[in-house]
């Protein structure tokens, strides 16, 4: 037991190395890419490795489509789902509820994505007479289906914790369902599932499989650029059909590490800005 | 005490598996790549694998640049490639590998089945490379069912996208404006076809089927369909050998197994996947 301490240090700095590291190898992957393209690729529209153009806005657009598509839908959804079951139904269907959510988060990403492709596209097809209903509206609603059991599940811990002593004094005050609902638990509960919705966030930003099979993989500007119904690119889906051939070391591999970095750019900014909307609120 | 019998147990168990094992060294070998390649690679591997228990191969896809990027960077001692290896690739494989030819194979221009009976049996290359460029949207222009085309282009990556954009679009690398969707492997671009009723793509001769037929080429007035009969005459315009890649100082096994491809057997394998046998 007296080495309890020292190894926990140990674990906790090893950990903090590999924060450290995974950023810094990103960094540094891509550096050939952006001092031989230049930090204008971020606004360039054309992406042909072959033809040495490296244009970023198609895949940044198509990432940000998808993941406010899939965060539209999965947190509302989600909040729904903790605050139905862990305050209005029956704790056997509360434990239910939990279940399904815990057999859905461990599913594997490909099945979504072929869950995606059998059933999700023939039916997007069908609804918007599209061509293949290959889309950033398709990628979103897989994302969204991924991140609700996180979201489910984080937020009914939320509500399940909020001490039993604020519930009660919010009903001896006398106050109604909706009012307990949205001056006490919600907002004692927020910070909880906050933690929840960036982590969503996360596994949504980082998502490859799922998304590379049903997003369509095709490195244009979504016109206009509000368009989700057409097949469009995101970062992680060129990532993922690109790598295996771009030769270690070329630009073109250090371009594809260059869009790792921006997705985890945008995950950082993303969540501080979560963290400052919060503080002031 | 208990903790201590059963150590003892399982250190004893884990000698009696090391000393019952026989006593030449398993091999492993890996290949990589073309997804075009892989249906005879890995038939093969089985095969062999019955004849030589001792040596298992694992297969991969990935396309055929990633076949030769898996050999430039030594992560596969087998690669498949469903292309020529490009001037670049050839400069750091020249000096250690050998590219052997194992079969050959018509990249067929394919299309759903409503659109096949629809009237579209047959293009020519020029048809096609409007198509692909974005000239021509509608399969009402090219003589077909009023629907609008929904062109399947390849990853860069892929060797059926090479070769048939060499032949239609006059470069490798060409640009296909006129594609609405970028597919991966053999498997993958047989699903969108097979799905849609208005898909045009490319696939390999043998991934054709009832929902993904395969339209003929007209050449010079002569419509010549994507067949073993005419890839062999050299009459089908956009054909391609299947490569095996190998490092000059393979293992033995490795070596053999290459053979194997080669013999009558590997080229029956060939022959039953739907390519045309070299030998």
């Amino acid at each position: 037991m007296i080495l309890l301490k020292p190894g926990l240090y140990l674990i906790t700095s090893f950990i903090a190395l590999l924060v450290l590291a995974v950023p810094f190898f990103l960094v540094q992957a891509s550096a050939p890419f952006w001092a031989s393209a230049g930090i204008m690729v971020l606004t360039g529209t054309e992406w042909f490795p072959y033809e040495m153009l490296f244009g970023m806005l198609p895949a940044i657009i198509g990432s940000t489509w998808a993941i406010l598509i899939a965060l539209f839908i999965a947190i509302p959804c989600g909040v729904a789902t903790a605050i139905v079951t862990t305050e209005l139904v029956s704790s056997s269907l509360a434990s239910a509820t939990r279940m399904g959510m815990e057999v859905l988060a461990a599913i594997p990403s490909i099945v979504y994505g072929l869950i995606g492709l059998w059933l999700l596209l023939p039916l997007l097809q069908a609804s918007f007479d599209l061509l293949s209903g290959h889309s950033l509206l398709a990628a979103g609603l897989i994302l969204a289906l991924m991140i609700l059991p996180l979201i489910t599940l984080m937020s009914m811990d939320a509500l399940k914790l909020v001490s039993s002593t604020q519930r009660e004094a919010g009903m001896s005050l006398g106050l109604s369902w909706e009012a307990l609902l949205f001056r006490v638990l919600l907002p004692q509960a927020w910070p909880a599932i906050r933690g929840g919705i960036l982590l969503a966030m996360g596994r949504a930003l980082g998502e490859t499989m799922a998304v590379m099979l049903v997003v369509g993989s095709l490195d244009r500007m979504p016109e206009p650029i509000m368009n989700v119904l057409q097949p469009a690119q995101t970062l992680t889906s060129r990532i993922g059909r690109e790598i295996g051939e771009a030769a270690f070391g070329s630009i073109h591999f250090s371009a594809l590490m260059a869009c790792g970095l921006l997705l985890a750019l945008i995950g950082l900014s993303i969540s501080l800005f979560a963290h400052t909307r919060v503080v002031k609120a | 005490m208990k903790h201590k019998n059963i150590l003892s147990i399982i250190a004893c168990a884990i000698t009696a598996v090391i000393s019952i094992t026989p006593v030449y060294a398993h091999e492993t070998l890996h290949a990589m790549g073309s997804t075009t390649v892989m249906p005879v690679v890995s038939e093969a591997a089985t095969a062999f694998h019955k004849a030589y228990p001792d040596i298992s191969i694992t297969v991969s896809g990935g396309g055929s640049g990633v076949g030769i990027a898996a050999m430039i960077q030594h992560t596969a001692q087998i690669g498949m490639a469903s292309r020529n290896t490009s001037p670049e690739e050839q400069a750091k494989l020249n000096e250690w590998v050998d590219n052997i030819v194992i079969a050959r194979d018509a990249v067929a221009v394919v299309v759903s089945k409503e659109v096949y009976l629809g009237g579209v049996t047959h293009l020519s290359l020029a048809q096609i490379a409007r198509i692909y460029r974005g000239q021509i949207t509608n399969w009402k222009q090219l003589g077909g069912p009023d629907a609008q085309i929904l062109a399947i282009d390849k990853e860069a990556s892929r060797g059926t996208r090479h070769v048939f954009a060499e032949a239609v679009l006059g470069n490798a690398h060409a640009r296909a404006p006129g594609a609405s969707l970028i597919s991966g492997s053999n498997n993958e671009e047989q699903a969108i076809v097979a799905r849609s009723h208005q898909a045009i793509g490319m696939l390999s001769n043998a991934w054709l089927n009832d929902r993904v037929r395969g339209i003929a080429i007209d050449m010079d007035g002569v419509a010549i369909s994507p067949t073993l009969e005419q890839i062999r005459n050299g009459h089908y315009p956009i054909s391609r050998g299947l490569h095996i890649l190998i490092a000059k100082d393979a293992s033995p096994a490795a070596r053999a197994f290459v053979q194997f491809l080669l013999s009558e057997k590997g080229q029956g394998i060939v022959k039953k996947v739907g390519y045309l046998p070299v030998h």
